[in-house]
C-alpha cells in the first residue's frame, strides 16, 4: 500500500518538476506567436491575437531551415564520432590496466579546463591553413575535441559500474576483448551510450562559439542564426523571430530522444535478463 | 586504442600550445601569429589585476551554489522519472528541451520572465504581495539568477545521466536486499549509493568541467552586471580577447584558469577514486 | 627563450602538431585594371560582410538594383553577429586569402582593422576608377571621418546613425510640460524629469517613468554618459591618447547620467538597447535617448510600437555648457588590399554611397544618409522630414564636439575599460569620482 502510494507520488513528482522546467519553454513557444508589440506588456498577456507571421516569412527570410540542416548534419556527424571513439576510449580507461592509459586518458580530460574562447583563434588558424574554414567536416572535427573526452569520462562511469564478472566469463568463453565489449558491454549499456550520444548531440547542437569563428556562410548553424537575431542593434531584437527559431530548434532533439526512448528501456531489458 | 589517444592528445594540445605561446608574447595582430617575446609580462599584468581576481571570486561563488544545486536537484528528479509508468519516456524525453535552447534564447527569454516591468514573474509574485524584486539590477538578487537560469538549463543533464545510471543498476540485487528486509535508507545507503558513486563522479566532473566555462548565459542576461557582479572568469576573457583585442594577456589568464582548473578536477577525480576504491 | 627567433618555436609548435602547414597561398596579385566591371561570360564575384540585421535586406533588395546598373558583378553578402563581428573581420582580412573582398565596418572599429595594413586607400590606390561625379564634399564631414585614419581614407559611410533623444508628447502634456526643443538644457531637463514620472493611463498608481537609455554593462553605455560630457565641453581623451575625461565636468556629468535612474523604471539599472526601446514602445517612458535607426518601428510601425506617428518627437540630445549632444555610430564600407577585384569592390561602394544609391536605400532598407544633397532633399515619407533634419543638425553637432568613440588601433579596449567602469557607477558599487579615477588609470596603462 505505502509502496504504492510512493509510486503515485513519484509519478506525480516527475510531472510537477517537469511541469516546472517546461514553463519557460511554454513561455517561449507563446512568444512566437505574438507581435512585436505584445511581446511587452504589463500585466503579462496570456490572451492575445495569435501571428504565425514568424514561421511563415521570417524564418525563410533568415535561410532558418538552412542553417537548422546545417545543425543537424554537424550535430550528428559529431555526436557519431564521439560516441564510437568515446566509448572505446572510456571502455579501455575502465577496465585495461594501462598505466600510460589512465595518465594520458586524464590528461586529456584535464586539458578539457582551458577556456573556449582560447582555443576558438588557433582552431581558426588552423582551419584556415588547412583552407576548410565554414565547412561541415570543421565544425564536427572541432566538436569532437570537446565531445570526445565527455563522452570517454562518462562512459567510464558506466562501464566501471558494470560487474566485471560479465565480460570475464564471456573472454573465458573464447570471446577477444574487442568482442566483449560489442557483445556483452555495448548491449548491456545501452541506456548508458544513448544517453551519452544524446548528450554530445545536445551539446554540439547548441554550441555557438566555435561556430561563430569557423563558419560564414556554406556551415553555418542554428545558434549563429539565434544570436543575429538577438543581436539586432538597429531595430531592437524582434522577439518574434528570436522565439520562433528558439522553437523550432528545440523540435527534432525532442523528437530524436523520443525516437530514442524505446531502446533506452530495451537496453535496460537486456541488461536484466543477462545480469 | 594508443594512437587513437595521440592524435586526440595532439589535436587538443596543439590549440593549447598555441595560447600559452601567445601567453608568453606580444601577439601581432596583422597575423594573428606571436612576435615578440615578452616573457611573464602577460602573466605579471593578469596577476596584478584586481578585475581578474575579482572574476574568479564570482566564479566560486556561482559554482559554489550552482554544483551542488543541480547535482542534488539532478539525481532526485531521475529518482522521481525513472517511476515505472507509460508516461516515463515523453517526461524523460521532455526534460531535455531546456538544454537545447540556444544560450541566447534562454538568456532572452528569462529576461523577458524577469523582467520588473512586464515580467511574468514578478506579476505573479506581485498578486502574492511579494516584490517587486529587480532580479538583474540588484547585485546579490543577479547572482541568483544565473544560478537559477544556469540550474534551469543543466540540471537536465544530471537527470539524463543519473536515469541511465540508476536504470542500469543490477534489479536482482535490489530485490535479494528487499527480501532481507533492508528499508529504502539502507538500500540507498549501501546499495544504491556505492553502485552509483562512478556514475556520480563522471557526471559530476563533466558538469564541473562544463560549468566552469559557462559564459554565454550571462552574456545574454546580466552582460556581467550589475556593475560586475556577475562578470564570471569566462565572460572576462571572452570580452577582452574579443571586445577588447587584448589576445596575449586573455591567453595568460586562460593558462591561469586552465591550470586552476586542472588542479581542482584531479583533485576531484583523486576523491572519486577513492570513493570507487572504498566501495 | 628569448633568442629563439619566433619563426623557429613555430616550427617546433607545428612539428608538435603537424596541423600548420599552410595551405599553398594563391596568388592575391590585383591586375592593372583593378580585375574590370566583368562581362557577361566571365562575370564577377565579390563578397562581402555585413551586420546580420541588414546583410539579408541589402542582399535581397539593395544588390538586385544595383546590378540593374553593374549586371556581371555579383554580390554575395554574408551576415555577422554583432559582437563577433570585428574579431572574424581581423581574422578573416590577415589571412593569405580572404574569404571577404569588401568588409562593413562600425564606427570605432576602422583604426583597428587598418593598423594590420588590410585595408585600401580608397582616395589613392582606387583614384583611377572613381567616377568623375562622385562628390566626396557632399558628405556631411562626421560620417565620412568614421572611416579615416591618420589621414587615410579607407571606406565610405554605408549606413548612418545618431544617438537622439526620443520623446512621448503624450506624456510631456499629461505632466504640464512644454514640449521638448533642441534647445533644451540638461537642467531643465533634470529639472523636470520628476513630473515625467507620473500614472498616464489613470491607473492610480506610476506606471511611466521618465526616461531609459544604457546603463548595464554595455559598451555602449559610456556613449550616454559621454554625449553629455561633450554637450559640457568635455573630452574622452587628449591629443596623446591620454585620458581627458577625470576632471570635476567629467565627474558632474557621470552623475547626471547615474542621476537619470533616479526617474527611470524599475529594472532600468540592467536597461540596455532592447529594454529602453521596448518600454519607450509601450507608453511607459517619456524619453529615451536612442539610435535615430529606431525611429520607424517606433513611430510608424503598429506591428512593434503601442505608439502613433504624432506621438513621437525627435532631436538631439540635451544642451550643456558647450553645445547639444549626440553621439556618431556609422557603418562604413572597406576594401581588402587582397581582393583579386578592387576595381569591381569600388564600383559597388561608390553606387551604395552615391545620391542614388543614398535615396534607394533610404527609401528603401530605411539606412539614414549621410550626404548633404540628400539629407536637403525631400524625403520619400513625410515622417522621414524630422528625421532628416534632426540627422543633419547632429552631424553638425558630433564634427564639432568630437562626439564618437575613440579613435585609436585600441579603441575597444578603451570603451570596454568605460564600459566596466560607468557601469559599475550607475549599479552603485562605486562613486562615479571612482569609477572615473580607476578608469583612467586602466585606459593610461593600456600603452595606447
Amino acid at each position: 500500500m505505502l509502496r504504492h502510494l510512493l509510486h503515485r507520488l513519484r509519478i506525480a513528482g516527475s510531472i510537477a518538476a517537469c511541469a516546472v522546467f517546461l514553463f519557460p519553454v511554454f513561455w517561449m513557444a507563446l512568444t512566437s506567436f505574438k507581435q512585436q508589440r505584445d511581446v511587452f506588456t504589463s500585466p503579462p498577456k496570456l490572451f492575445f491575437t495569435p501571428t504565425i507571421e514568424t514561421y511563415t516569412t521570417y524564418l525563410r527570410f533568415a535561410d532558418v531551415p538552412g542553417r537548422m540542416l546545417n545543425t543537424v548534419i554537424v550535430a550528428v556527424g559529431a555526436g557519431l564520432v564521439s560516441i564510437i571513439a568515446g566509448s572505446m576510449a572510456g571502455y579501455a580507461l575502465a577496465r585495461i590496466p594501462l598505466r600510460g592509459a589512465r595518465t594520458i586518458g586524464t590528461l586529456i580530460l584535464l586539458s578539457r579546463g582551458v577556456p573556449p574562447i582560447a582555443l576558438a583563434v588557433p582552431m581558426f588558424l588552423v582551419a584556415r591553413n588547412l583552407d576548410i574554414t565554414d565547412k561541415h567536416i570543421t565544425l564536427i572535427l572541432a566538436y569532437c575535441t570537446f565531445l570526445i573526452p565527455y563522452v570517454m569520462w562518462l562512459m567510464r562511469g558506466f562501464f566501471k559500474s558494470l560487474p566485471k564478472e560479465l565480460e570475464e566469463s564471456a573472454i573465458i568463453d573464447g570471446c577477444s576483448r574487442f568482442g566483449a565489449f560489442f557483445r556483452i558491454i555495448v548491449p548491456i549499456s545501452l541506456p548508458g551510450i544513448l544517453s551519452t550520444f544524446i548528450f554530445s548531440i545536445i551539446l554540439a547542437w547548441e554550441e555557438l562559439l566555435f561556430a561563430l569563428v569557423l563558419t560564414n556562410r556554406n556551415a553555418v548553424t542554428a545558434p549563429v542564426a539565434v544570436a543575429g537575431i538577438a543581436a539586432d542593434m538597429l531595430n531592437g531584437v524582434n522577439w518574434g523571430a528570436l522565439t520562433a527559431v528558439g522553437t523550432i530548434t528545440v523540435l527534432p532533439v525532442v523528437f530524436f530522444a523520443l525516437l530514442v526512448q524505446k531502446w533506452l528501456i530495451k537496453g535496460l531489458a537486456d541488461g536484466a535478463t543477462k545480469g | 586504442m594508443a594512437p587513437a589517444f595521440l592524435i586526440l592528445l595532439a589535436v587538443l594540445a596543439y590549440p593549447i600550445l598555441y595560447t600559452v605561446e601567445i601567453s608568453f608574447s606580444e601577439l601581432d595582430l596583422a597575423t594573428f601569429l606571436p612576435s615578440e617575446w615578452v616573457g611573464w609580462d602577460n602573466y605579471e599584468t593578469v596577476l596584478t589585476d584586481e578585475r581578474f581576481w575579482h572574476s574568479l571570486k564570482v566564479t566560486g561563488i556561482y559554482l559554489a551554489f550552482a554544483m551542488p544545486l543541480q547535482m542534488v536537484l539532478g539525481f532526485a528528479i531521475a529518482f522521481l522519472v525513472n517511476a515505472e509508468w507509460r508516461g516515463r519516456g515523453l517526461i524523460r524525453a521532455l526534460f531535455l528541451i531546456p538544454m537545447v535552447v540556444a544560450p541566447v534564447v534562454a538568456g532572452g527569454l528569462w529576461r523577458m520572465m524577469l523582467d520588473p516591468l512586464w515580467g511574468i514573474t514578478n506579476y505573479l509574485l506581485g498578486l502574492l504581495g511579494v516584490g517587486p524584486l529587480d532580479w538583474f539590477g540588484d547585485a546579490t538578487l543577479a547572482m541568483a539568477t544565473i544560478v537559477l537560469i544556469d540550474t534551469w538549463r543543466w540540471t537536465p543533464f544530471v537527470t539524463l545521466i543519473a536515469t541511465a545510471g540508476l536504470l542500469s543498476l543490477p534489479q536482482d540485487v535490489f530485490e535479494a536486499a528487499e527480501i532481507d528486509g533492508a528499508n529504502w535508507w539502507v538500500m540507498l545507503r549501501h546499495i544504491t549509493l556505492p553502485l552509483l558513486v562512478p556514475i556520480i563522479a563522471a557526471a559530476f566532473v563533466v558538469r564541473w568541467l562544463g560549468a566552469v566555462k559557462m559564459f554565454d548565459i550571462v552574456l545574454a542576461s546580466t552582460l556581467g552586471g550589475p556593475g560586475r557582479a556577475t562578470n564570471v572568469i569566462n565572460l572576462f576573457i571572452y570580452q577582452e580577447a574579443f571586445r577588447g583585442l587584448k589576445f596575449a594577456e586573455s591567453a595568460a589568464m586562460s593558462v591561469v584558469v586552465l591550470i586552476i582548473t586542472m588542479v581542482l578536477t584531479a583533485i576531484f577525480l583523486r576523491a572519486s577514486r577513492q570513493l570507487e576504491a572504498r566501495y | 627563450m628569448s633568442h629563439l627567433t619566433p619563426v623557429t618555436r613555430r616550427t617546433a609548435l607545428a612539428a608538435a602538431a603537424a596541423l600548420s602547414v599552410p595551405a599553398a597561398a594563391r596568388a592575391a596579385v590585383a591586375p592593372t585594371d583593378g580585375g574590370g566591371l566583368g562581362t557577361a561570360e566571365a562575370p564577377i564575384a565579390l563578397r562581402m560582410n555585413a551586420n546580420d540585421a541588414f546583410a539579408k535586406m541589402w542582399q535581397t533588395v539593395l544588390i538586385p538594383e544595383f546590378n540593374k546598373k553593374f549586371p556581371h558583378i555579383h554580390v554575395t553578402i554574408d551576415g555577422l553577429p554583432y559582437s563577433e563581428h570585428l574579431t572574424k573581420t581581423l581574422l578573416d582580412l590577415t589571412g593569405a586569402t580572404p574569404a571577404y573582398d569588401l568588409i562593413c565596418n562600425d564606427d570605432p572599429w576602422t583604426p583597428q582593422i587598418a593598423q594590420t595594413g588590410a585595408l585600401l586607400d580608397l582616395k589613392k590606390d582606387c583614384a583611377a576608377w572613381t567616377d568623375a561625379d562622385f562628390d566626396w564634399n557632399d558628405f556631411y564631414a562626421a560620417p565620412l571621418a568614421a572611416s579615416e585614419w591618420k589621414g587615410v581614407q579607407y571606406g565610405v559611410p554605408l549606413r548612418s546613425n545618431m544617438l537622439l533623444m526620443f520623446y512621448n508628447r503624450t506624456h510631456y502634456k499629461k505632466a504640464g510640460l512644454p514640449e521638448p526643443t533642441p534647445q533644451l538644457t540638461w537642467a531643465e531637463y533634470m529639472a523636470q524629469a520628476p513630473k515625467l514620472v507620473q500614472d498616464v493611463k489613470g491607473e492610480g498608481k506610476v506606471n511611466a517613468w521618465a526616461v531609459s537609455t544604457y546603463f548595464a554593462r554595455d559598451q555602449l553605455t559610456p556613449t550616454i554618459w559621454q554625449a553629455i560630457l561633450n554637450a559640457n565641453g568635455g573630452r574622452l581623451l587628449d591629443k596623446d591618447g591620454k585620458a581627458a575625461f577625470n576632471t570635476p565636468v567629467g565627474v558632474a556629468t557621470l552623475q547626471t547620467f547615474v542621476d537619470l535612474l533616479k526617474y527611470a523604471p524599475p529594472g532600468a539599472k540592467s536597461h540596455v538597447f532592447n529594454e529602453e526601446l521596448t518600454a519607450f514602445r509601450q507608453g511607459q517612458l517619456a524619453t529615451m535617448f536612442m539610435w535615430g535607426s529606431v525611429f520607424r518601428g517606433t513611430a510608424i510601425d503598429p506591428a512593434s510600437t503601442t505608439l502613433k506617428p504624432d506621438e513621437v518627437g525627435v532631436q538631439v540630445m540635451p544642451v550643456g555648457s558647450a553645445s547639444a549632444g549626440t553621439h556618431r555610430g556609422i557603418w562604413s564600407g572597406e576594401i581588402s588590399r587582397k581582393t583579386k577585384y578592387p576595381r569591381a569592390a569600388w564600383t559597388l561602394l561608390q553606387w551604395m554611397s552615391s545620391k542614388d544609391g543614398e535615396r534607394f536605400a533610404s527609401a528603401n532598407v530605411g539606412s539614414f544618409p549621410a550626404r548633404r544633397s540628400t539629407l536637403a532633399s525631400k524625403p520619400e515619407f513625410p515622417w522621414l522630414a524630422p528625421v532628416f533634419a534632426t540627422l543633419a543638425q547632429s552631424y553638425e553637432v558630433a564634427q564639432k564636439g568630437e562626439m564618437w568613440r575613440p579613435r585609436l588601433a585600441k579603441s575597444d579596449a578603451v570603451q570596454q575599460v568605460l564600459a566596466d567602469e560607468v557601469a559599475r557607477a550607475t549599479s552603485g558599487e562605486i562613486s562615479p569620482a571612482d569609477a572615473l579615477k580607476n578608469a583612467a588609470g586602466r585606459i593610461d596603462k593600456l600603452r595606447l
